[in-house]
């Protein structure tokens, strides 16, 4: 009984025990899971992926479901949001979402390079980790995925987003592994998202090359898959009400983010809401306790539920309320950040089945945003990522030298765009990838290791003294032949 | 000066293979029989025991040179003071005395076969020097004791114990320069008692001078400076991509070298004149709050960290350089001066340091005074006339500045201050 409850209260988000607070990983980072799960935004697909998928059998649940009674014995549980007609089962449609992205990091570009060597990109590392994460992940779990949508015909769906600098990637070095996800993406069950092409957080400083950004990847979706996403995702979950708005404007269907709690007020993020900035569009929050079980304490074996089996956690996911449950995670959590010998294979084999076999459906987001209605408003007024323990900009804007370092890049965008270069334009967006000034981040603690994990230099003052060399290259190579201009920078904007 | 007196030099450490003519150098890892006194070892260490020998932690915290780039966490600093650290120094105190007994003769000489000197027990190495020095000394025959620096001036004072002999002392830089006018300790305690006793200290500029007449109050009758000279060098240019000007902070990045303020005087001159680059080379414990500073400064893709660099980047670095900046806090010499205007860098400089007074025609502020070095800086990038005049001057100046001058002036000083013809 005592489990149940606990099971219960995790499933709702309810803090409980320490192990309950979705963060950052465990002093075994390495090992287990790593970096907070993302909040999908809901993007509208419009895509094929579901195209023939006979209406879903009739597992059907959608819409409301009456809060299951044990939600209401529970003081901080959410009282279920009456949406418009539910009908059965009152578990949530589980959408599935994997953000699957490399960056191009930079090598460590000295000082004496500035002017002298126009190259920042370490493409011996870069290759490496892109053939070791292949290995390990990409292959086997495109393998694993492919058989288990084909088999389930429909019943099983998923949703990822493929950064352009990752597809990039694999279009130079492993077309065989474009190739696996083409493969995936043919069952017919996978939507792909839409996102930055740069896997870039520069909204805040030009809406015309963040919507650039977007048409770009747009056209490599379309490229590559021949398909056009109609629902939308921001690099590591970043949202808020006026990027919303924008994100709206820009004709998606809806978005993904985070189930921040703050935001939530006390509320489920199982359900559809939407900004109040927005006419219609709805949001897809992330269940962040429920996404960071896998993604970050799976093979945690100082966690209290460790070993997770596929039955509990899909115990816990029916458990969990609302009408729909989205899970998001980084894909490399499945076989690179948590390894093969995690039994994390295992449990993706497993969990379809026994989610289905429970009479429950999975949804892809498109489905689930053309079936549901919001039942609220979600009001983010200040961005919120998936990332961290603290949901917010912070892993990549909190200290002085990622914000220093975020902000000159962005500043110099006419310049680049003065030359008409296309080289020189792709090697600055290049340099907006999210995950330079993730590096840079000094925090301590388990999301300190977190970072740690994921950076490939010494320090975080190395990744930006390497970033700001680098930097200084480009503004030369943008700047030359013209007296040297210091804009006059803006304030940081709240967000972005 | 092998030319003109015979030299014996005891060294911690020697290279075998490195022989010079007239110059006898002893390494103190190459020794390997020696006979001692040990009662007269003894009796020094009574003396001795007096200072306050640390080791571990406080020494380390002491240490001037920082072994090593060590991070504080913000909010951490208090865990280096308070009464577990007081209670500590006294325990060790008495640990490392007698730590000292205890270790014999050959121990102390395998101290000096490490490939670290200045480890946590410098203090034990700093004495047992000392003692071996001295037993050294007193095999052979030569007219005066001349010791640089705290590290062996306790030698030195051994051995003017031991053998009467006049004890010179070379100051290059005090703990005043490394830890603050309010420094004090140990290390202190060993550079004022060896001065006190010796009979010619010789600071290596005016300034030191009165650093060890004022702060110390050593007796100015004894203290005569002589600058350092500088070896000629062959020089080059090369390809800058800095058109608007590169500006060089050559140094330890720790407090005696002003590295805050260099990067408020790159603030301040970006102000004026934004397509002017910066370049802070060397490594030391500030390095990672002056990266912070200067990304909050809003200078990082101007003012650039090359960490630590050999010689050979040094000096490509200084063909690139168009000016010279040290805002030392205090700099008893500071000959990178002297070798930035070989390769013709005209110099902005602290009135604190000893070069200031070499290049009379350098342009010098006060290290505080960043609007006025920032002008400095400014003018020589931009002011070509103004250039030209104070690389002209740069080069006679350095040029005067010889060893031979040198030596010179310190023979003359033990003749004239020790009676020695």
């Amino acid at each position: 009984m005592k489990g149940f409850i606990k099971n219960l209260l995790k499933a709702l988000n309810v803090p409980e025990g320490e192990d309950e607070t979705p963060s950052p990983p465990p002093a075994s980072a390495k090992a287990a899971g790593i970096r907070p799960e993302p909040v999908p935004e809901t993007p509208s697909a419009e895509e094929p992926a579901s195209p023939e998928q006979p209406a879903p059998a009739p597992a059907p649940v959608r819409g409301l479901k009456p809060a299951k009674p044990s939600d209401q014995t529970l003081p901080t549980a959410p009282a279920p949001l009456p949406t418009k007609g539910g009908n059965t089962p009152d578990s949530p449609v589980l959408t599935l979402f994997f953000e699957v992205h490399q960056p191009n990091r930079l090598k460590p570009y000295n000082f004496f390079d500035i002017g002298n060597d126009p190259f920042y990109e370490d493409d011996d590392l870069n290759r490496k980790i892109l053939d070791k994460v292949s290995e390990r992940c990409y292959l086997p779990a495109n393998a694993l995925f492919t058989r288990l949508l084909e088999e389930h015909a429909g019943q099983f769906r998923m949703a990822m987003s493929l950064s352009g600098v990752f597809i990039e990637q694999l279009e130079h070095h492993r077309p065989d592994v474009l190739e696996s996800f083409k493969k995936l993406h043919a069952t017919g069950h996978l939507e792909l998202l839409s996102e930055t092409y740069y896997h870039s957080m520069g909204y805040h400083r030009s809406k015309d090359d963040f919507t650039e950004q977007v048409a770009l990847h747009k056209a490599k979706l379309k490229e590559h898959f021949g398909v056009k996403p109609s629902l939308f995702r921001h690099t590591e979950q970043v949202y808020f009400n006026e990027f919303a708005a924008h994100i709206e404007r820009l004709k998606f269907k809806g978005m993904m983010a985070e189930g921040v709690a703050q935001h939530l007020n006390g509320r489920s993020p199982n359900h559809l809401y939407r900004s109040p900035n927005v006419k219609s569009m709805p949001v897809i929050l992330r269940n962040g306790q429920l996404s960071d079980d896998i993604g970050f304490r799976f093979a945690d074996t100082s966690w209290d539920q460790w070993p997770l089996t596929a039955e509990t956690y899909a115990a816990w996911c029916a458990a969990s309320g609302g009408d729909v449950l989205n899970i998001a995670l980084d894909y490399e959590t499945i076989g690179e950040h948590q390894g093969a010998e995690t039994g994390i294979f295992d449990f993706w084999e497993e969990f379809p089945r026994l989610w289905l076999e429970s009479g429950h459906r999975f949804a892809t987001p498109s489905e689930v945003v053309d079936e549901l209605k919001p039942v609220g408003i979600y009001d983010c007024h200040e961005p919120t990522s998936w990332a961290d323990a603290e949901k917010d900009l912070s892993p990549w804007k909190g200290n002085a030298m990622q914000l220093e370092a975020r902000k000159k890049i962005l500043l110099i965008e006419q310049a680049v765009k003065d030359h008409d270069d296309a080289e020189l334009l792709h090697q600055w967006r290049k340099m907006q990838t999210s995950d330079h000034f993730y590096y840079m981040s000094t925090k301590g603690g388990a999301a300190g290791q977190v970072h740690d994990y994921f950076r490939p230099y010494a320090s975080a003052y190395d990744a930006y003294l390497y970033y700001m060399n680098a930097l200084s290259d480009l503004q030369l190579r943008v700047e030359s032949g013209e007296e040297p201009v210091r804009e006059e920078i803006a304030p940081d904007p709240n967000y972005g | 000066m092998a030319n003109r007196v015979d030299l014996s030099f005891i060294i911690p450490k020697a290279d075998p293979n490195f022989l010079v003519d007239q110059l006898e150098l002893i390494g103190l890892n190459n020794l390997e029989d020696l006979q001692w006194d040990r009662e007269k070892a003894e009796e020094s260490l009574e003396n001795y025991g007096e200072v306050t020998w640390v080791d571990g932690a406080i020494a380390r915290s002491l240490f001037p040179y920082g072994l090593e780039e060590e991070h504080h966490e913000p909010g951490s600093l208090l865990n280096s003071t308070g009464t577990t650290v007081v209670r500590e120094t006294t325990k060790e105190t008495v640990r490392a005395i007698q730590r000292l007994r205890e270790v014999g003769l050959e121990d102390r000489l395998t101290m000096f076969r490490d490939d670290n000197l200045y480890g946590e027990d410098v203090g034990e190495r700093v004495w047992a020097y000392a003692q071996i020095a001295a037993t050294l000394a007193e095999e052979r025959e030569f007219d005066i004791v001349h010791a640089h620096d705290w590290m062996t001036f306790v030698a030195g004072m051994e051995i003017k114990k031991r053998t009467g002999k006049p004890l010179v002392l070379h100051v290059h830089s005090l703990a005043y320069d490394r830890a603050g006018p309010d420094a004090r300790g140990w290390i202190y305690d060993i550079e004022k008692g060896a001065m006190e006793m010796a009979d010619l200290v010789i600071p290596v500029s005016l300034y030191t001078g009165t650093i060890c007449t004022g702060h110390y109050g050593i007796d100015k009758s004894k203290v005569h400076f002589v600058h350092n000279g500088a070896d000629a060098v062959k020089t080059f240019r090369s390809k800058s991509p800095f058109k608007h000007g590169l500006v060089l902070f050559l140094g330890r990045l720790t407090g005696q070298k002003g590295p805050e303020y260099f990067l408020e005087i790159a603030a301040k001159v970006l102000e004026q004149n934004p397509g002017v680059y910066f370049v802070m080379a060397g490594t030391g414990e500030r390095m990672r709050g002056l990266i912070e500073y200067g990304a909050f400064k809003d200078v990082g893709d101007r003012l650039h960290f090359t960490g630590f660099l050999n010689k050979e980047k040094v000096n490509q670095l200084l063909s690139m350089t168009d000016v010279y900046c040290m805002p030392s806090v205090s700099e008893p010499f500071g000959l990178s001066a002297i070798e930035a205007a070989q390769y013709g860098i005209p110099a902005v400089i602290s009135k604190q340091s000893g070069v200031a007074e070499v290049m009379t025609h350098a342009r010098k502020a006060d290290f505080w005074d960043v609007d006025l070095m920032a002008k400095h800086i400014t003018e020589l990038l931009t002011d070509p006339e103004a250039r030209e005049e104070a690389i002209r001057y740069s080069l006679q100046d350095q040029a005067n500045c010889t060893w031979e001058a040198a030596s010179d002036r310190i023979i003359e000083l033990y003749q004239s201050q020790l009676g020695l013809s």
